[in-house]
């Protein structure tokens, strides 16, 4: 049971309460607003509506909302909103987010309990927030001989690697953060971080049980690395890119798992072993090793580590997505605009308030993001679910498998391809 | 064209760069409202379950994995050449696949070394 502490006196601590509010004024007024001046004096503005826009414009168009719209438009098709906002950072932490209160509870449900339950009126629901509190308040502690420089980057470059991944997802028609030619090799150029992120958190951690979960870490995800690149070459060869955009777009009729089922099982099962599912969870086995390379991570480094572990589940379901199951096609179920909306604007109650251009977003790129949204909550299920279901597997037979079974399958899906190509049925004079 | 090329992959980079600057102040905040008054040395040893930690962390043991570096060796590399001709085969003519076939046999007949190689368990 918790208690006031024993000196409380509650004019001393209204006191405190005008004492910070004062001292948090000062320091908006002497240095907060100066700052904001000299940035807004600096950046680039944009133009608008064939004015340069200023930041006395932009102030005074914010007052009115039929003005604001402009700037908000131009606000969304700035880099800096993608990245931090809608196919970037938000959108993926909000999805992982969702993917860890689901997994507790689906989880619980296959195994007949309750899961979170008390938290939040209904089922648990604020849960998550609890547990972020819980962790942003704990103590951090660093063991003695730990390499600490090395020991407290881990976690932040871990997400960040996580979220350099996710930037190269595309979420529908022309939203995505870097839309490169080279997309899918870049995927692999991110992927290959993840080892080494792990392994130096693991050898800086100076612990026998974090340094046997990075050593299995390592080799896991080395060994899965291979059978994962072989098996996407079967799409690559029938759409002729490696934009992932172009790849996506190029499934409008039928989605690549139709010809291609060998690589996209073989790409699933490498994605369990790349994100450390069951049954491939040797790096951070609980019953064996404590928590694999995750031991000595306290407080909100272990936040981070699993806050960067299911951005990286999205992003590799958002690939199987974007290369075998169409991306975002899929039949147009978002209604259209009415007319008057674009040009006349919405009228809000008894208050009239008619702002054109509202809908900002096209109806392509809502239903574009509805069904990829969709699709990957469908492959996050299949990669939770294993979790319920499967016993671990030994990390010999781990191994082989990756190594002569599932690169003998990526071959098989490379010859499939090559001869659906060859035999006329797709590519060029064949289907699409 | 350089400099186009840096721009699109530069968005990368500031997604990772927006990635540390998200979360860093995390732990920062963590580190500010967290509690750390009390210490003692037994706080900061490393996790044993309970025990008193023996030996060094970071230790040395067997891992029988060079058959597999060998194999890793031989397909990281061949992977990216066959990714090179996968996403220019519609433009290539079909007699362009047979050297490639070649290629192939012979990263078979080295994977076949390397598997039989990695059966041979008492020469490990």
């Amino acid at each position: 049971m918790s208690v006031i502490a024993p000196k409380f006196k509650l004019s001393e601590f209204i006191k405190s309460l005008f004492d910070n509010a004062f001292w948090g004024l000062l320091l908006m007024v002497l240095v907060g607003l100066p700052a904001v001046f000299m940035v807004l004096f600096v950046i680039e503005m944009p133009v608008i509506n064939g004015e340069l826009l200023t930041p006395f414009l932009a102030l005074s168009w914010i007052a009115d909302p039929s003005r604001t719209l402009p700037i908000v438009h131009a606000f969304m098709a700035t880099d800096m909103f993608r990245i931090m906002a809608f196919p970037g950072f938000g959108f993926a932490a909000l999805l992982a987010a969702g993917t860890i209160f689901i997994e507790r509870k689906m989880l619980a449900k296959l195994q007949l309990r309750v899961g979170p339950f008390y938290c939040g009126k209904f089922e648990g629901i604020l849960q998550l927030m609890g547990d972020g509190l819980k962790l942003i308040s704990k103590e951090i502690i660093i063991p003695a001989k730990a390499d600490k420089p090395i020991f407290w980057a881990a976690p932040v470059l871990f997400v960040a690697t996580a979220a350099a991944f996710v930037a190269l997802i595309p979420v529908a028609p022309g939203w995505v953060v870097a839309d490169v030619d080279l997309g899918l090799l870049a995927v692999f150029a991110v992927i290959g971080f993840f080892p080494i992120i792990t392994i130096l958190s693991a050898w800086s951690a100076n612990s026998k049980y974090p340094f046997i979960g990075g050593i299995r870490a390592l080799f896991q995800m080395v060994s899965f690395e291979i059978p994962l690149i072989l098996s996407l070459l079967g799409v690559v060869i029938l759409t002729g890119t490696l934009n992932l955009s172009e790849i996506a777009a190029s499934q409008s009729s039928f989605p690549w798992i139709i010809f291609l089922p060998v690589g996209a099982i073989v790409f699933f099962i490498t994605m369990l072993a790349e994100l450390e599912r069951i049954p491939f969870d040797l790096p951070e086995a609980e019953s064996e090793i404590v928590a694999g390379w995750l031991t000595e991570f306290s407080g909100m480094m272990y936040g981070l580590v699993q806050l960067g572990t299911y951005l990286k589940l999205y992003a590799f379901a958002a690939l199987f997505v974007v290369l075998f199951l169409a991306g975002w096609h899929g039949p147009m179920v978002v209604p259209p605009f009415p007319a008057e909306i674009l040009t006349e604007g919405i009228v809000m109650g008894p208050i009239t308030a008619k702002i054109p251009g509202l809908p900002l977003f096209t109806q392509e790129m809502l239903n574009g993001a509805l069904w990829f949204v969709l699709k990957t909550v469908g492959v996050i299920f299949f990669i939770l679910l294993p979790r319920g279901v499967f016993p671990r597997v030994r990390v010999d037979l781990l191994l082989s498998l990756g190594w002569t079974k599932l690169i003998g399958l990526a071959f098989v899906n490379i010859f499939i391809a090559l001869g659906l190509l060859y035999a006329g049925v797709l590519g060029p004079g064949g289907l699409q | 064209m350089v400099g186009e090329l840096a721009g699109n992959y530069s968005t990368i980079v500031l997604m990772f760069a927006f990635g540390i600057a998200a979360m860093a102040p995390a732990l920062i905040l963590s580190r500010m409202i967290s509690p750390r008054k009390r210490s003692n040395p037994v706080k900061f040893l490393p996790m044993e379950c309970g025990q008193v930690p023996s030996g060094e962390g970071r230790t040395h043991f067997m891992m029988q994995y060079y058959p597999y570096i060998l194999m890793f060796v031989v397909f990281d590399v061949m992977a990216i050449f066959l990714y090179a001709w996968g996403s220019a085969l519609l433009e290539l003519p079909k007699s362009a696949t047979l050297p490639m076939m070649g290629f192939l046999a012979i990263m078979f007949g080295a994977m076949a070394f390397a598997l039989y190689q990695s059966g041979r368990r008492r020469i490990w």
